[in-house]
């Protein structure tokens, strides 16, 4: 029953991707011969080249998240001091602004820094968005480290960057995983700021489907379907790889922290 | 006494913080602020070099938007449509899940597929499925001699297409938080309940349902800030079109800043908006907070 309402869209999906031309209107015709045509020209096409600024930028973004979001995460967790929390709650507030709050300083500021239709653009931007989810990810992983073993480090005398080094980020592998997944995903799905950063060479496969979808739709299913699928199948991958901690992490960002 | 205390441990520890402290400052927060100081300029970029302060011009003018009126008054329709079919679903989804079926947590994961894909491949999808050359949807309406309708390209079922495909793309939501507020029920209360001779339709309704509407509100009031300010698939599957019709408050305010160029009022809008939306909020984490914090672990 549940499967019903979830997986009928999908095979649709997949199904107009793997469609011939010749038939792709004949609605009767859900059972034919498949071609991989589609699959093959994306390589080769120029559709390749915006799944693969989405690949580059997702991960960089992702990756320079994880660097200044799990360090300061360690603070958060081990650090105590005055306005804390205020500060805590402080970096948590931009996951509750709608994306279009910011949509148009932010497409000034990158005229302003010459950045429009680069890549750098978007990974500056992915990086930003991802941090305070990533802290929060993190620190429910750190809080689970015993405080202990930090300190008879530090007693021994080595030094905080030492302890963080060694003791800290080695134990902190999961949450790692889990914020550079989720980080990933949210970057690979972002759409509003590439669609108003990007024009042509730094486009992502979310615009991309827009533009076709936009454009020429009619004639160009197919190709629509296959970008459909492509842009599905990390989340899909993941998803099924690491189910557990992405259902604890989205529930997480869907309440906003 | 926690070991960060010691010697000179304070230092370091701030350095660690402060990149990431001053890049969400810095392209997070600062935007925001300068969407609030925008609402109160004349900058249209097009016409001003700079944006210029004008009086709360813009202020006055929201007043008497009639076009943003109608893009709130659909936007309302759309949140309050979307959220009912989404706890609907989400409710039947969760009741399911809780009945501990075999292969529930793949089935989980299946299940959850359409809100972690990207938004625009929702639209997508949604678009072909209700296309009139390729999609299911019309051809199922031809087999059984149903009118035939534009679906996407007719002002009422460019709505509840939109309707539909957040309900799927969001459902998910609902039934996750809804199930994890039935697992917390103790699974004696169902054991009571059955020996005692309930049906399971009777378990449902006067044991389980009871105790999860706190969450269901918690549910609901996510889904209608979210859904109030949809953009991702207006801009996919309608473009807000046919006419105004599915022009959605973010779609009006979108067609401002990048179509319009009028910045400084697309700005006052969003800054109005934003104003409304925090005062819904601070409200619901008044009464919904500790339930919020439960759903969390």
């Amino acid at each position: 029953m549940v499967l019903a309402w979830t997986l009928p869209a999908f095979f649709y999906l997949a199904l107009l991707s793997v469609k011939p031309e010749r038939i792709m209107v004949e609605r009767s015709a859900l059972i034919f011969w498949p071609t991989f045509e589609r699959y093959r020209d994306i390589v080769v096409s120029d559709l390749g080249l915006p799944i693969w600024n989405s690949l580059l930028t997702s991960t960089a973004g992702a990756l320079f998240t994880l660097a200044l979001a799990s360090l300061a995460a360690v603070t958060f967790t081990f650090l105590d001091f005055r306005g804390k929390a205020l500060l805590f709650l402080l970096m948590l507030l931009p996951r509750m602004f709608p994306p279009v709050t910011t949509l148009i300083p932010i497409q000034l500021a990158m005229k302003t820094l010459g950045l429009i239709d680069t890549r750098a653009a978007l990974i500056i931007l992915f990086t930003g968005f991802q941090i305070p989810l990533a802290i929060w990810i993190m620190r429910t992983y750190l809080d689970e480290i015993p405080r202990e073993l930090a300190e008879s480090a530090a007693i021994d005398g080595a030094s905080i960057p030492a302890i963080v080094a060694r003791i800290v980020l080695p134990l902190a592998g999961p949450g790692l995983l889990a914020a550079f997944i989720l980080a990933f995903i949210f970057n690979w799905n972002e759409f509003l700021f590439p669609l108003i950063v990007t024009s042509f060479h730094a486009k992502t496969g979310s615009v991309a489907i827009m533009n076709f979808a936009g454009g020429y739709k009619k004639l160009q299913w197919g190709s629509l379907a296959v970008l459909g699928v492509v842009m599905t199948m990390p989340v899909i991958l993941f998803v099924l790889a690491f189910r557990a901690a992405l259902i604890r992490g989205f529930t997480a960002g869907a309440l906003k922290g | 006494m926690t070991w960060a205390t010691l010697g000179r441990g304070r230092l370091a520890f701030a350095l660690l913080m402060l990149p990431a402290v001053i890049y969400v400052l810095t392209w997070r927060l600062a935007p925001a602020l300068y969407t609030v100081w925008l609402s109160l300029t004349q900058y249209n970029i097009v016409y001003d070099a700079a944006p210029q302060l004008n009086h709360l011009e813009n202020y006055r003018r929201i007043v008497h938007d009639s076009t943003l009126g109608e893009a709130l008054r659909l936007s309302v329709i759309f949140a309050v449509l979307a959220t009912a079919v989404e706890l609907a679903i989400g409710l039947a989804a969760a009741a399911f899940f809780d009945s501990d079926p075999p292969g529930r947590n793949l089935l989980l994961g299946i299940f959850l597929l359409p809100m972690i894909m990207a938004p625009v491949v929702v639209g997508t999808v949604w678009s072909a499925l209700f296309d009139r050359t390729v999609g299911p949807i019309p051809y199922l309406f031809e087999l059984l001699h149903g009118p035939d309708v534009q679906w996407l390209g007719t002002p009422v079922t460019a709505m509840v297409g939109l309707i539909f495909s957040d309900a799927w793309e969001w459902a998910p939501l609902a039934a996750l938080l809804l199930f994890s507020a039935m697992q917390a029920i103790p699974r004696e209360q169902h054991d009571a309940a059955r020996s005692d001779g309930a049906s399971s339709w009777q378990l449902f309704f006067r044991v389980v349902l009871p105790q999860i509407t706190g969450m269901l509100v918690v549910a609901g009031g996510l889904r209608l800030m979210d859904a109030f300010l949809e953009l991702d698939k207006v801009i996919v599957m309608t473009g807000g079109g046919p006419g105004t019709s599915t022009q959605l408050v973010s779609m009006y305010v979108y067609k401002q800043a990048f179509q319009a160029y009028d910045l400084g009022y697309a700005s006052t809008v969003i800054t109005t908006l934003l104003a409304l939306l925090a005062v819904a909020y601070a409200f619901y984490l008044r009464h919904y907070g500790r339930t919020l914090m439960s759903a969390r672990t």
